[in-house]
């Protein structure tokens, strides 16, 4: 299957007056054409980042690339040139940010962001232009004549449909939503999810779907990735992962739902915090917190291990380097 | 706010820019006529503003410069009877005349339109150049910002008058280098203001959503980071036009800036000194000019920040 997007060997840090930070580590991750894959993780797992390195958008001098290559289509989009690039943004790869309230700018009306889209990525009059930007309000459900008022005047809902809006003006082939309904109440969120679902079921979209929540994932992904301090430690299908989680991040991320089927006392959390990405731990970075930590976990960082399209950074899977005995059941 | 949801009649873009800039305005100018001392100031701005416009229909230029020494130092209201054109003509000096016989009002008239010109030409000069520098300082960082803030604090640390007075003595006494002096001084406050408020917008989540659909840095700059940052600059600039004023007068009256016989508040108020004594009001009409004009330039500025000021809205 045709791949759209291929990460390999990513490495993001982010420098601040002494400390470095390192933000993404070695990440690898394909995407088909087609297909929604859900990124899952914690806050500062470094999910935005990878989004933002998909769009070769991290800003110098405190953010920098160290190592890797994103290839869009086939292209490499960090030897793209600032032209190419910016052809690229927006009308091929297209992002919703997370916070619908600061993501629209306050003093153009929302028809003008639009229109201002489509007319740098569309061979489009300023007239035509403004009919698809209302055209696009009346797909997300908002009336055509509301397209000259102001983010203001719109509520939470509205206007992450009108950043949707945006985002899909131009049929992009891949599409980075950035949790695009924490900011939204739970209602609204239904909402957002199920316009998203039709537009991307309707243009064929490829998406990067980046969410805390697990039952997003399971609803809107067919894909499913784990993020854990800046990389990929779990990946398969939704059926694969919901199905039996490998890694023992992912499960503690299962173990800390609610499960409808038994009746649980207590939520299982996962002890402790995320590894500071100043001063990462030695070896396997989940070490610290994994109820199944071994030896190996402490010196060596694991590597992939791949399990039928199931791939698992874990050393509980690593050929040789674990008994039968020492696996979660 | 009122939204109407009612279906318009489709129209052009470009009415349909005028009809949301109406709106705008009038919002703005209801936040503005609740300041009364900011409406009556704009009014007498441009009452003034209208002199200096048709400052010829109402005085003659050559009327206000020449000399009828027979009429010198009179009071306001008196007549005398002046040789102009060729021929005696009566006229009264509304507001008396001077030492060499001039017409104060018509002087002032005259004066009104220098000032003018010098504010409006200033500011604008100043802000051109200020705004690029700090726009290109507060957008782009790093090298540019540390070199350009730099010059601006040095200009910063030689008082504002004595840089006017250093550029008029270095560059010579013309209208022209008057307008560079004066704006140089005005430039660093521009670079300033544009640079923070630059700062403060340019890492906004939808600087990054512009980036992300593909914006260049002008555009970006141009369009989505300018239009938010228009009020302090409008305010300042307004605040500027009077200071621009109060400076040429000040310059002026130290013989560095428009010089005599050509009429300017400011060497009015010279020539005036010396005649405290025995006609007080040939020093007063200058005085209180520049003090009416350059006051009602503050309150307008101030009244703009409260209406422009989003957090005083509603």
């Amino acid at each position: 299957m045709e791949k759209i997007l291929e990460i390999r060997d990513l490495a993001v840090n982010y420098y601040s007056d002494r400390k470095i930070v390192r933000a993404i580590n070695g990440l690898s991750l394909d995407m088909t054409a087609g297909k929604v894959l859900g990124l899952v993780g914690e806050t500062g797992a470094g999910k935005t980042t990878l989004a933002l390195s998909t769009l070769n958008m991290i800003r110098a001098p405190q953010g920098r690339i160290m190592a890797g290559t994103v290839r869009f289509a086939g292209k490499d989009v960090f030897t793209m040139t600032k032209h190419e690039l910016r052809d690229m943004r927006g009308k091929d790869v297209a992002m919703i940010f997370q916070d619908p309230m600061t993501a629209l700018n306050p003093v153009l009306s929302v028809g003008e962001q639009i229109a201002e889209t489509v007319l740098k990525h569309e061979k489009l009059g300023k007239e035509n232009a403004w009919k698809k930007a209302e055209a696009m309000l009346e797909t997300v459900g908002i009336p055509a004549e509301r397209a000259k008022e102001y983010p203001h005047q719109f509520s939470g809902g509205m206007k992450q449909r009108v950043v949707i809006a945006l985002a899909l003006a131009c049929n992009p082939k891949l599409l980075l939503a950035d949790e695009p309904t924490t900011a939204l109440d739970v209602t609204i969120q239904a909402q957002v999810l199920d316009l998203m679902r039709k537009l991307i079921r309707d243009n064929g979209t490829s998406v990067l779907f980046i969410t805390h929540s697990l039952g997003l994932v399971a609803e809107n992904c067919d894909e499913v990735a784990t993020m854990y301090a800046g990389e990929i430690v779990e990946y398969g299908s939704i059926d694969q992962v919901f199905g039996k989680a490998l890694h023992p991040y992912t499960q503690g991320l299962f173990g800390s739902l609610p499960d409808l089927s038994e009746s649980t006392m207590r939520l299982k959390p996962i002890p402790g915090l995320m590894p500071d990405p100043t001063a990462l731990p030695e070896g396997c970075y989940f070490s610290p917190r994994c109820p199944h930590v071994m030896d190996i976990c402490l010196k060596k960082h694991p590597t992939d291990v791949d399990l039928g399209g199931h791939r698992v950074k874990c050393h509980l899977f690593s050929a040789g380097s674990a008994s039968d005995a020492g696996r979660p059941a | 706010m009122t939204t109407t949801v009612a279906a318009r009649p489709s129209t052009s873009n470009f009415s349909r820019f005028l009809r949301r800039s109406g709106r705008n305005f009038s919002q703005f100018w209801r936040q503005l006529s609740r300041n009364k001392l900011a409406v009556a100031s704009l009014a007498l701005v441009l009452v003034f503003a209208l002199v200096a416009i048709f400052a010829d229909l109402l005085y003659e230029y050559d009327f206000v410069t020449s000399n009828s020494l027979e009429n010198a130092l009179l009071k306001p209201g008196e007549s005398g009877v002046v040789y102009y054109h060729e021929k005696d003509i009566e006229h009264t000096f509304i507001l008396g005349s001077d030492n060499y016989g001039r017409d104060i009002l018509g002087r002032l008239v005259h004066g009104a339109r220098v000032s003018m010109i010098i504010g409006f030409a200033t500011v604008a000069i100043a802000l051109l150049t200020g705004g690029i520098l700090g726009a290109i300082a507060g957008y782009k960082g790093g090298l540019f910002d540390t070199l350009i803030m730099r010059a601006t604090d040095i200009l910063l640390s030689i008082p504002t008058i004595l840089l006017a007075i250093a550029i008029v003595a270095a560059l010579g006494n013309s209208f022209f280098n008057l307008l560079i002096a004066i704006s140089t001084s005005m430039i660093p406050g521009y670079i300033r203001i544009v640079r923070a408020s630059i700062i403060t917008v340019k890492d906004q989540e939808f600087v990054e959503a512009a980036r992300c659909i593909g914006a260049g840095d002008l555009r970006i700059v141009l369009k989505h980071i300018l239009p938010n940052i228009t009020s302090p600059i409008i305010v300042q600039s307004t605040l500027n036009v009077g200071s621009a004023i109060n400076w040429a007068a000040s310059l002026s009256f130290l013989g560095l800036g428009i010089l005599p016989p050509k009429p300017e508040w400011g060497n009015m108020l010279s020539e005036a000194r010396e005649f405290i004594q025995y006609a007080p009001h040939l020093l007063f009409a200058p005085g209180l000019t520049i003090l009416l004009t350059v006051l009602a330039y503050n309150l307008i500025g101030d009244g703009l920040r409260d209406a422009l000021d989003p957090k005083l809205k509603r």
